[in-house]
């Protein structure tokens, strides 16, 4: 009859990691609770209320730039008396892009949900950054192309005797301006996100 | 204890093979970098050379077209020369990081400034894209008169040099990525 109280009894754990399981080289870090976990959650949710903002940015561009239209209420001989943005092709491709952008940030903000919720992954934050890397060049592009179709509509260019049509179409001008002025808002904050991701990344 | 000795040894050759796909990784930026400010700079001089005087004399249009008579193509030719100084000055330090092990920080800056770049840089190529759009086909809606079709060989010219300044966009959009995941695989 075995007296169990004065034997140790060896659990089986230990025999099997004699025989080699894999030693621990370095330490498993705990995904939700550490210092740097921390940090990365803070980042991730600034994340997500900088992309919510960019929301506003570029729906506010495509939605002026879209309900520019106007229309002169005398008529002259030489110049049309209705103006909206399907009169140039660069304005066409800002609605189209900002839209394209605003649907963008909409969908990409369940992947910025998944940082904060795992703050140490690698892999989201990762595909955070390529996307919103490529969505930058693009909005910078149709920020840009459209700021230099309104520059020549306000002043105008002697060199190739482009007219200045801002002198006729008020409205039409600062509506098309206001709409420049929140894409490159947008774009500012697109730059903003890449660096977060980054940063982000060399804590994981 | 034999085959935790044999994991011990897996496993740092698995540290030296990270290390070794590091320093590849940090070899293609190099290359990146390089041809990026090839692309910019050959941009930069072809814009900023265009000439065209007209042999003829027309009583509306001017006989003389210059990269300086349109406000977008001088900001291009600007921006490029300061992207492909960008990229001179930042060569050593990509050079830096094929060499040393812990380039955290240096590629976090980095990033920053790439980002900045390429901000800057598709800024200056989409406007010089939409003006010489603008002076290929003109616009009917405001009378604005397609300029090409006096000007051929200026019109070729600033065409041409786009296309350098869109590759380099590119490549430094490929090159943020490459630092991101350079980054992303330190431990």
């Amino acid at each position: 009859m075995k007296n169990e109280s004065t034997f140790i009894d060896v659990p089986a754990e230990s025999s099997s990691a004699m025989k080699g399981k894999a030693p621990l080289i370095g330490v498993a870090k705990d995904h939700t609770t550490s210092g740097s976990g921390g940090y990365n959650r803070g980042l991730s949710i600034f994340d997500f209320l900088l992309r919510l903002a960019a929301i506003v940015a570029a729906s506010v561009a495509a939605g002026t730039m879209f309900t520019s239209d106007e229309t002169l209420p005398f008529f002259t001989q030489f110049l049309q008396f209705e103006a909206g943005y399907d009169d140039l092709p660069t304005f066409q491709f800002f609605v189209i892009a900002m839209s394209m952008v605003a649907g963008y940030i909409v969908l990409s903000l369940p992947i910025s949900v998944v940082t904060i919720v795992r703050p140490l992954a690698a892999a989201p934050r990762l595909l955070l950054l390529v996307l919103d890397t490529a969505i930058m060049g693009l909005t910078m592009a149709a920020a840009s192309s459209a700021a230099a179709i309104s520059y020549v509509a306000h002043n105008g260019n002697q060199n190739t005797n482009w007219l200045p049509i801002c002198q006729q179409f008020g409205d039409f001008c600062q509506k098309t301006s206001g709409a420049v002025v929140s894409s490159f808002v947008a774009v500012v904050f697109f730059m903003i996100l890449v660096v977060l991701s980054g940063v982000a990344l060399k804590r994981h | 204890m034999k085959s935790g000795q044999a994991e011990i040894a897996e496993t740092s050759k698995g540290i030296q093979k990270r290390g070794l796909m590091s320093r590849k990784i940090a070899i293609f930026e190099f290359i990146l970098r390089i041809i990026a400010f090839f692309n910019t700079i050959s941009s930069a001089i072809l814009m900023a050379t265009t000439n065209e005087t007209l042999p003829f004399f027309t009583q509306f249009i001017r006989f003389h077209a210059d990269y300086n008579d349109l406000p977008a193509l001088t900001f291009f030719v600007v921006a490029n020369a300061v992207v492909s100084g960008y990229l001179i000055l930042t060569l050593p330090l990509a050079f830096v990081h094929i060499v040393k092990k812990k380039t955290e920080n240096s590629r976090i800056l980095l990033i920053i400034l790439d980002v900045a770049m390429v901000g800057l840089l598709a800024s200056g190529a989409a406007s010089a894209a939409a003006i010489v759009y603008l002076a290929h086909k003109g616009n009917n809606n405001t009378n604005w008169f397609p300029v090409c079709q006096q000007f051929n060989s200026f019109c070729e010219r600033i065409s041409g040099s786009l296309i350098g300044s869109f590759i380099a966009v590119a490549l430094l959009i490929f090159l943020i990525i490459l630092s991101a995941i350079a980054l992303s695989r330190r431990h």
